[in-house]
């Protein structure tokens, strides 16, 4: 196939097809996702253990959580994860503009989520719940409650990180596609930038049962 | 050689999903309200474990099947993808199965039957008792 115009100015060398060159970034973004996958597995697993060894301490301390506020973020995330996935439908169809003005949205309801993020860890700060030694709070201080304060900062801190990379990186692609950067032909970078967020948000969706709501 | 299987990912992913996006998110909204909803009920035991995570799982799918274009991508992106719930599996299987199937004093101490704790290893725990005289023991 002779490339045309339009895909060979970002055609690496090394690929025969921009088709190839974008299934090859495509299947290195889902490799990166597979070792994000297993980084929170780590922190779910030493939570499912110690959810097992203190059952009744950890309910007690999840009860002590605000849930509307998992509830709300469960919300916006998942309607943010929609707006991305417009975003790249808009690009698909060669509008940039589209893609900048959803993904803009997208960001501004991951600020949305860390303001609830916000108020619920400055409340907790507040109540004396932090990790480790930190810990001073004499509600619910089963043997457990410690634990379950340090699992729900470390893993809520560590989604919070990847909401805050995901927002940086949504921003910057959008506002490239906003300025023609991309096009119906090329907008990989569009997709990865999607995926990321798309795991983000599936990270959160076990997030939320577990904290909040078992 | 545009007859790939290269070439026939492309043109799925090119499709328009506009409405596939909007049903997947509607379901989302609507999954997130129920499991919320179910979780007021405060279901015994495990089975409320098993149904949150049930429909997190079926969340989870959906995002990752269509958000994220599983459902049309070829197989290598699923194979990485579902390799990796393999192992997020065995690492929260066989951890979890150690800590439960221990000689139960194996396990921390104020933990499901193991040993009581001592008084002073969390706050609001029970008095410290007056130390003793004398040599150790």
């Amino acid at each position: 196939m002779r490339p045309d115009s339009a895909t060979t100015a970002h055609l690496a060398h090394h690929f025969e097809s921009l088709e190839k060159q974008q299934h090859a970034a495509r299947l290195g973004m889902w490799l990166f996702l597979a070792t994000e996958v297993l980084l929170f597995t780590v922190l779910f697993a030493g939570y499912a253990v110690y959810r097992y060894l203190f059952g009744p301490d950890f309910a007690a301390a999840s009860r002590s959580l605000a849930t509307w506020i998992g509830l709300v973020n469960t919300v916006v995330l998942v309607t943010s994860s929609f707006t991305v996935a417009m975003g790249f439908h808009r690009i698909s169809i060669g509008d940039g503009k589209g893609t900048r003005n959803l993904f803009f949205l997208s960001v501004l309801l991951g600020f949305v989520f860390l303001g609830f993020k916000y108020v619920e860890y400055s409340h907790h700060f507040l109540a004396g719940e932090l990790p480790g030694r930190y810990f001073t709070s004499t509600v619910n201080a089963g043997p457990g409650a410690p634990l379950f304060w340090a699992l729900y900062f470390l893993i809520t801190g560590l989604h919070g990180v990847h909401v805050v990379i995901g927002m940086t990186v949504l921003a910057v692609v959008g506002w490239k596609a906003g300025r023609g950067a991309y096009s119906r032909e090329y907008h990989v970078p569009v997709e990865l930038a999607g995926l990321y967020w798309h795991l983000v948000d599936l990270i959160w969706i076990f997030v939320f049962p577990l904290i909040y709501l078992i | 050689m545009a007859g790939s299987v290269e070439h026939e990912e492309e043109e799925r992913l090119s499709h328009s999903h506009v409405g596939r996006y909007a049903i997947v998110w509607i379901a989302l909204l609507v999954l997130t309200l129920v499991t919320w909803w179910l979780s007021r009920f405060h279901i015994p035991g495990a089975w409320g474990v098993a149904v949150a995570l049930g429909i997190a799982s079926a969340k989870g799918a959906l995002v990752a099947l269509f958000f994220m274009h599983l459902w049309d991508q070829r197989g290598a992106n699923r194979l990485v993808f579902v390799t990796s719930l393999v192992f997020v599996a065995l690492l929260v299987v066989i951890t979890l199965s150690d800590n439960a199937t221990r000689f139960p004093l194996a396990n921390p101490p104020g933990s499901e039957g193991a040993l009581p704790l001592a008084p002073t290893d969390y706050p609001g725990g029970p008095p410290v008792p007056a130390p003793r005289d004398g040599p150790g023991p």
